[in-house]
């Protein structure tokens, strides 16, 4: 293409444009619509994008998850039906987070459901639960999303408030509506569950309020919350530290026989048992650890760290921590994207089209620039260009509107129908941060749809023969 | 005189359908530098043909077409269309301007398609032929704002921009009214008298073909005549 920057050839294609302007402007109508798409839509997408991540990783799992290296499944808001199995060294792994200077903050998670046994006209009547066991003021401090709407958070460690359940507006619904049932805050109610052992545990309890979520209510409307002590109850994991016992009781414990157990209440050790001095031990039953880091760019050497400890845990990123969730805006960024395809698609055929029709109407004009001796290449460049000239037009108008609706929103954001922005961005407007890669793909698309289209015409048009001259212009 | 234009026994077939035609039949002649010769005869007869093949448009099916001393008869494209660039020019009978360049850009157009003259050389140049044809008020106009004598004087000096060895002229005053195609004709033939440049041109127009110094007829694709005039003969 040695003729491609001839200005000759630019003059004859721009002023080719202008001589059929109705054709072109349907063309660049397309193409202004196309790009359009790809920069506002891109725009949209990737700040749904960048947006989504930072809801998840603040209000939903923290940049990363620490859960049992036991577990089959990754733990999810939505696996309820298979509780996890419980992180086993969590206490050293609190300890080491604790002092890890890359940690902003995180909190241990029990992932579990129950009864919440209570009297409904004379009768007693359990309703079902789901719920978050947490270090309450861990939880506050890591994610902070719940806003309560009546009753109280928990209170600070050895307040009447400290121990209870927080349950979700939504949950207060679906006990109304199917049970009947309205539990108020302060209520005494007894927690009901099932241990791994297969009994049936009660602990006596109460309802401390209700909470709203402020971020991802599809999620959290769904989950209630627990003190981490009452959990420790419910589910056994409360006992007696083995260190503080005789170490002759300590071995009968460790034995497998029931010989030896029930042999021990015969022995003088026991009768000189000295309740008072043996040691309570809280087992923590978390079933994961959702940690957030200061800088989330560390995750990766953050998590070689957390290997090299040695701990019985696996990892999972934020994005797979929050389900389908981290890819609402991907799934959003691909259907934009392949809107755009298609567009550009239907672009490059009827702009093939018009510059075929154009080529067929113009063959005197082409024979005669042959004949006064234009290369072939002169001729290519002309066509070339009036299909640049033109995409490149309408894809600066098409980016002037999207900067122009982008600067319409402002500060404030896309202001997006509650169901969406709790799915795209966990609820809230939608801020645009304007990135340079919507933009390049909008002028490398009509870049290449340009040429695309023109391969063929240019075919046509450079074997018209210098003859065709012959039939005039 | 030197030959400048040499055809040696050339022939030209197509087919019409299924139908063969039979263009030129062993046409030959030659042309020297600095002549006004018509081709004439009727429809059909072939004259267009044999400019196609002097214009380096169209190949001849066998036979030499020997231009400036070389045979262009088997050269490639891109030779060809370096010599429609550099050696020989057309005027057509529709005249053939580009629509959307103006009287001044279709005059430089053919320079613009050759390195070789400098932008103040170029102005010079293409400003010259313009006042020579006698549109400097016209210069700016677009084809379409011209009458058809304005647009073939245009084409004129489009085809004299690259003082080409030789001007073929199809049929040039075929759209143009007798007074105009005086005037058009009297244009080429002064441009000729006093640039040397050689034209050929197409007629079958018998006061066209009286202003000739020589006049090569062309029946059923052969010549049935070269007619050369004596000095003053020419009206």
């Amino acid at each position: 293409m040695r003729d491609l920057f001839k200005p000759a050839a630019i003059r004859i294609a721009m002023r080719s444009i202008l001589r059929r302007k109705t054709r072109m402007l349907l063309i660049g109508s397309l193409v202004t619509i196309g790009t359009f798409l790809i920069v506002f839509g891109g725009t949209f997408a990737s700040s749904a994008q960048s947006e989504s991540k930072k809801a998840i990783v603040s209000y939903f799992t923290g940049d990363l998850e620490l859960y049992s290296n036991r577990s089959r499944e990754i733990p999810s808001p939505f696996s309820f039906n298979t509780p996890l199995p419980v992180v086993e060294d969590s206490r050293k792994i609190e300890t080491w987070l604790d002092s890890n200077p890359d940690v902003e903050s995180f909190v241990s998670i029990g992932q579990n459901y129950g009864l919440i046994s209570t009297v409904k006209d004379g009768a007693k009547i359990d309703l079902p639960i789901l719920f978050y066991a947490v270090d309450t003021a861990r939880y506050q401090k890591t994610f902070d999303n719940l806003k309560v709407t009546t009753g109280q958070y928990f209170g600070s460690e050895g307040s009447p408030s400290s121990q209870g359940v927080l349950l979700s507006e939504m949950q207060k619904k679906a006990y109304r509506d199917k049970y009947g049932v309205t539990l108020e805050p302060g209520q005494k109610v007894t927690l009901l569950s099932l241990t791994g052992g297969g009994s049936v545990n009660a602990v006596p309890s109460q309802i401390l309020g209700y909470f709203e979520p402020k971020h991802y209510s599809n999620v959290f409307n769904y989950i209630n919350f627990m003190d981490m002590r009452t959990y420790s109850s419910l589910f056994n994991f409360t006992g007696i530290a083995t260190g503080s016992l005789p170490a002759t009781m300590d071995d009968a414990f460790a034995a497998t026989s029931d010989d030896a157990i029930f042999g021990l209440a015969d022995t003088a050790a026991f009768d000189k048992l000295d309740v008072a001095s043996l040691a309570k031990e809280e087992l923590t039953g978390s079933t994961q650890i959702a940690i957030k880091l200061k800088d989330s760019g560390r995750a990766e050497a953050f998590l070689k760290d957390v290997e090299a400890q040695g701990f019985q845990v696996k990892s999972i990123p934020w994005n797979k921590a929050s389900s389908f969730f981290a890819s609402v805006a991907d799934i959003l960024q691909a259907v934009i994207y392949g809107a755009t395809f298609l567009i550009f698609l239907i672009v490059v055929f009827i702009l093939m089209n018009t510059l075929i029709i154009n080529i067929l109407e113009r063959t005197g004009e082409i024979g005669t620039l042959r004949a006064i001796g234009a290369d072939k290449s002169f001729v290519s460049a002309i066509f070339l260009w009036e299909s640049i000239l033109l995409n490149l037009f309408a894809a600066v108008v098409g980016i002037s509107l999207s900067l122009l609706l982008i600067a319409s929103f402002g500060s404030g954001g896309v202001q997006l129908p509650d169901i969406v922005a709790q799915y795209l961005v966990g609820g809230g407007p939608l801020n645009l941060v304007i990135s340079p890669v919507p933009f390049l793909t909008g002028v490398g698309l009509v870049l290449v749809v340009s040429f695309l289209a023109t391969l063929y015409p240019i075919r046509v048009a450079v074997d018209i023969s210098p003859l065709k001259a012959m039939s005039g212009v | 005189m030197s030959t400048i234009i040499e055809l040696g026994d050339v022939k030209k077939h197509y087919m019409l359908g299924t139908t063969k035609v039979e263009a030129l039949r062993g046409v030959s002649f030659q042309i020297t530098k600095g002549e006004f010769t018509a081709i004439a005869g009727p429809s059909g007869s072939g004259k267009s043909t044999i400019l196609n093949m002097v214009g380096c448009i169209d190949n001849p099916t066998s036979g030499r077409v020997i231009i400036g001393g070389d045979d262009v008869s088997a050269l490639s494209d891109k030779r060809l269309t370096k010599y429609r660039r550099s050696t020989i020019s057309f005027i057509f009978q529709s005249f053939n301007l580009i629509p959307v360049l103006n009287v001044y850009e279709n005059i430089e157009l053919p320079l613009l398609l050759e390195k070789g003259m400098n932008e103040a050389e170029r102005k010079a140049h293409v400003m010259q032929l313009i006042e020579e044809v006698g549109l400097v008020d016209r210069m700016k106009n677009k084809p379409s704002e011209l009458s058809g004598g304005q647009r073939q004087r245009v084409a004129i000096a489009r085809a004299l921009v690259t003082r080409p060895l030789v001007v073929l002229a199809d049929e040039p005053t075929a759209n143009l009214d007798s007074v105009t195609g005086a005037k058009i004709l009297e244009l080429m033939e002064d441009l000729n008298r006093r640039q040397g440049t050689t034209f050929l041109f197409s007629t079958h127009d018998h006061t066209i073909m009286d202003k000739a110094r020589r006049v090569i007829s062309i029946h059923d694709g052969m010549i049935a005549g070269d007619n050369v005039k004596s000095v003053g003969e020419a009206v």
